[in-house]
C-alpha cells in the first residue's frame, strides 16, 4: 500500500522542510542530491542486511521526481564509482558512467578505486561521462591526457545563485596499485583546495561552495579527513564525503562546514537543501538520507 | 558568506556545536517501496545485466563447507585456500619449489559460501586484476613479514609455513617452520609467491623499496581460482576447506595481541 507513511519516509523529512516557509519567501534555493562509493552497484544489493536496497534505475527515478518539482538541483557523487560487482570487471566502469550520465549527474570526483582499471581504462570509461569529474589535489604531469579530462573546479549558475564545486582525493599510497595511477601524483589537499576556495569565493563570487571529497570522514588523526579539512580550509559550506562508507542520517557541522556521507552502494541518496539569506548567506534548511528501498518493501 | 547553523527538519534543530549532527534523523523505518525504476536507465541496464547473468552465473564446483575469512584473531581459511593455490601454481609455473606464498586479508573481499560456487562468487572474493609473481626472500625476511602481519592484522594468510607466537607480551618471540621440514633458517633464500600489487605497494613488506628480482607469471590470481574450481568441478570433487592450525599462540598471547598489549 502506498500510504502516507511511505510518502513521508520515501521523500524524507527534507521534502517537508523544503516546503517550510523561509524568512525571505522568494530567496533562491538549491537542493544537493548526492551519492558516494556506489562501487558498480548498478542493481539493488542481492544479499546482506541491505538486500534489495539501491539500484541506479530507481535512483534515477527518484532524482527525476525531485527535479520535476522545478527547484534548483544538483546531483553529485563523491567517488569510488568503480569496483565491487561483476559489472565493473566486465564493463570497466564505462557502464557506470554511462548510466550516471543518464541519471543526470552534474559532477563527480575520483576515488581510489576509480583507478582500478588503470589510467587508460579510466580515460576510456570517462568517454561515457557527460558530467565533469573534479579534483584539485592530484597532479597530472605524467598523465596529461587524463589531466585534461579532469577539472579542478566548476561553477553552476542558477537564477540568483552560483554554486562552486571542486573535488579532493585520497592519498594513493597503500590504496592504489602504483601501475594504475602512473603519472598521477597526490598532494595534501589543504593548500590546493585553499587556493581553489579563494578563487571560487573572490573571483567567481559563488554563493555556495561544495567540495566533493574522497578523503573519508574521520581517520582519527592518521591522515587528512573531512573533519580536518573543514577545520583547516575556511570557506567551505558543504563537504559531500565518501571513502569511509559512513552511514550518516544527518550532516555533521564543523565550524561553518556541513559534512554529509550516505553509506555506500547507492542504498541511500543524500539530500541537503540550502537557501540564500537576506545578506547572501547560505542557510542550511533541511537534509535527509533518502533510502532507496526495494520494490517488494 | 557564513553558513547559517540553522537546519530545519520539520522542527527547529537546536544550534549544534562542532562535530554534532545538525539535524534530527529522517525516518527511514517509515519507508515502503513504490518507487518505480527510471525506464530509460532500466532499459540501458537490461542487456548488460543479461550478459552478466550469463557469464557470471555459471556454476564451477560445489563447496561442501563455507570457507570463511575469519574475524580478527581467527585463522583466514579462505586465505589459506588462495595462498595454497598461489604456491602450487607458482611452483608449477617455474618448475621449482616455491616455499611460501602470502596475500593480505584485505585483498579478499567476500567469504565463499557452502553450495554452488559460481564465477560471480570468485569475482566477488577477488575483484582485483592482480597477478601472481615470484621473488626471492631470505628466511629472515619471511619472518619479518610474518611478524608484521601479526602486529597489523593478528596474522595474515599464508601458505608453506607454521607460525608460532611464544614468549610473553613483554618479550614476544615469533618463530616459524617450513611445512614438514626444518625450522626456517634466516640465511637461506627461498622462492616466495605473492601478488604484483603487494610487492609494489604493500606496506610493511621487509623488502619494500629494495630492488628484488621479480619473476612475473602472467597469471591473474582470480584466473587461478577460477581454473582450480573448474578443475575440481570437472572431477566431481567439492572445494576443500583448509584446516586451521597454521598459527599457534602461547597461552594468553592471542588475547594480548588483540588487545595490543605486546611490546613489539
Ligand atoms: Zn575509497
Amino acid at each position: 500500500m502506498v500510504d502516507r507513511r511511505a510518502f513521508l519516509g520515501g521523500l524524507g523529512a527534507a521534502f517537508l522542510a523544503s516546503r517550510l516557509p523561509l524568512r525571505a519567501e522568494s530567496s533562491p534555493r538549491i537542493t544537493l542530491l548526492h551519492t558516494n562509493d556506489t562501487h558498480s552497484h548498478l542493481e539493488p544489493l542481492a544479499s546482506g542486511s541491505l538486500a534489495g536496497r539501491g539500484g541506479i534505475a530507481r535512483r534515477a527515478a527518484l532524482v527525476k521526481r525531485l527535479r520535476s518539482q522545478g527547484g534548483n538541483l544538483l546531483l553529485l557523487d563523491a567517488g569510488d564509482v568503480f569496483q565491487g560487482t561483476p559489472y565493473f570487471n566486465r564493463f570497466k566502469g564505462s557502464l557506470d558512467y554511462k548510466l550516471m550520465s543518464m541519471a543526470g549527474y552534474d559532477a563527480g570526483t575520483l576515488g581510489n578505486h576509480d583507478f582500478d582499471a588503470g589510467i587508460e581504462g579510466l580515460m576510456t570509461a570517462l568517454e561515457e561521462a557527460t558530467f565533469p569529474i573534479l579534483n584539485c589535489n592530484f597532479t597530472w604531469e605524467g598523465a596529461p591526457r587524463l589531466g585534461q579530462k579532469i577539472l579542478p573546479w566548476t561553477v553552476k549558475t542558477f537564477p540568483g545563485l552560483k554554486v562552486g564545486l571542486t573535488g579532493v582525493g585520497v592519498e594513493f599510497h597503500g590504496l592504489v596499485f602504483p601501475k594504475n595511477h602512473e603519472g598521477v601524483g597526490w598532494r595534501d589537499p589543504v593548500a590546493p583546495l585553499g587556493a581553489v576556495v579563494r578563487r571560487l569565493r573572490e573571483v567567481e563570487k559563488v554563493d555556495l561552495l561544495v567540495v566533493l571529497s574522497h578523503l573519508g570522514l574521520d581517520h582519527h588523526g592518521a591522515a587528512i579527513d573531512d573533519l580536518n579539512l573543514a577545520r583547516l580550509v575556511p570557506g567551505i559550506d558543504v563537504i559531500i564525503g565518501g571513502h569511509t562508507h559512513t552511514f550518516m542520517d544527518t550532516p555533521v557541522r564543523v565550524d561553518d562546514t556541513h559534512i554529509f556521507q550516505v553509506g555506500y552502494a547507492g542504498v541511500n541518496l543524500g539530500r541537503m537543501d540550502f537557501a540564500l539569506g537576506p545578506k547572501g548567506e547560505a542557510i542550511a534548511c533541511g537534509s535527509a538520507s533518502l533510502p532507496l528501498v526495494d520494490r517488494r518493501g | 558568506m557564513v553558513l547559517s547553523s540553522l537546519f530545519l527538519s520539520g522542527a527547529l534543530a537546536i544550534l549544534p556545536s562542532a562535530g554534532t549532527p545538525t539535524l534530527a534523523a529522517a525516518q527511514p523505518e517509515a519507508v515502503t517501496p513504490a518507487l518505480p525504476e527510471d525506464p530509460a536507465v532500466a532499459q540501458a541496464l537490461a542487456p548488460c545485466a543479461a550478459i552478466i547473468r550469463k557469464e557470471f552465473s555459471q556454476v564451477l564446483a560445489q563447496a561442501s563447507k563455507r570457507i570463511p575469512r575469519g574475524k580478527l584473531g581467527e585463522e583466514n581459511l579462505l586465505g589459506y585456500w588462495v595462498t595454497d593455490l598461489m604456491r602450487e601454481r607458482a611452483s608449477r609455473c617455474l618448475g621449482q619449489p616455491v616455499a611460501f606464498a602470502f596475500i593480505n586479508s584485505g585483498g579478499l573481499r567476500a567469504d565463499l559460501q557452502a553450495g554452488p560456487v559460481r564465477v560471480a562468487d570468485i569475482f566477488e572474493l577477488m575483484p582485483f586484476d592482480n597477478e601472481l609473481v615470484v621473488t626471492e626472500y631470505t628466511g629472515r625476511e619471511v619472518l619479518q613479514l610474518l611478524r608484521g602481519g601479526l602486529i597489523k592484522k593478528a596474522g595474515e594468510p599464508c601458505s608453506g609455513v607454521l607460525i608460532s607466537l611464544q614468549g610473553t607480551p613483554e618479550r614476544p618471540v615469533v618463530s616459524a617452520s617450513w611445512l614438514q621440514t626444518a625450522p626456517l633458517d634466516p640465511e637461506t633464500t627461498v622462492l616466495i609467491a605473492t601478488t604484483d600489487y603487494l610487492l609494489a605497494s604493500g606496506d610493511g613488506l621487509p623488502t619494500r623499496g629494495r630492488s628484488k628480482k621479480v619473476i612475473p607469471t602472467g597469471l591473474q590470481i582470480r584466473q587461478i581460482l577460477l581454473e582450480a574450481c573448474a578443475e575440481l568441478g570437472s572431477q566431481g570433487k567439492s572445494l576443500p576447506c583448509p584446516a586451521p592450525g597454521r598459527y599457534s599462540f602461547a597461552p594468553g598471547m592471542l588475547e594480548a595481541l588483540l588487545e595490543r598489549r605486546i611490546a613489539w
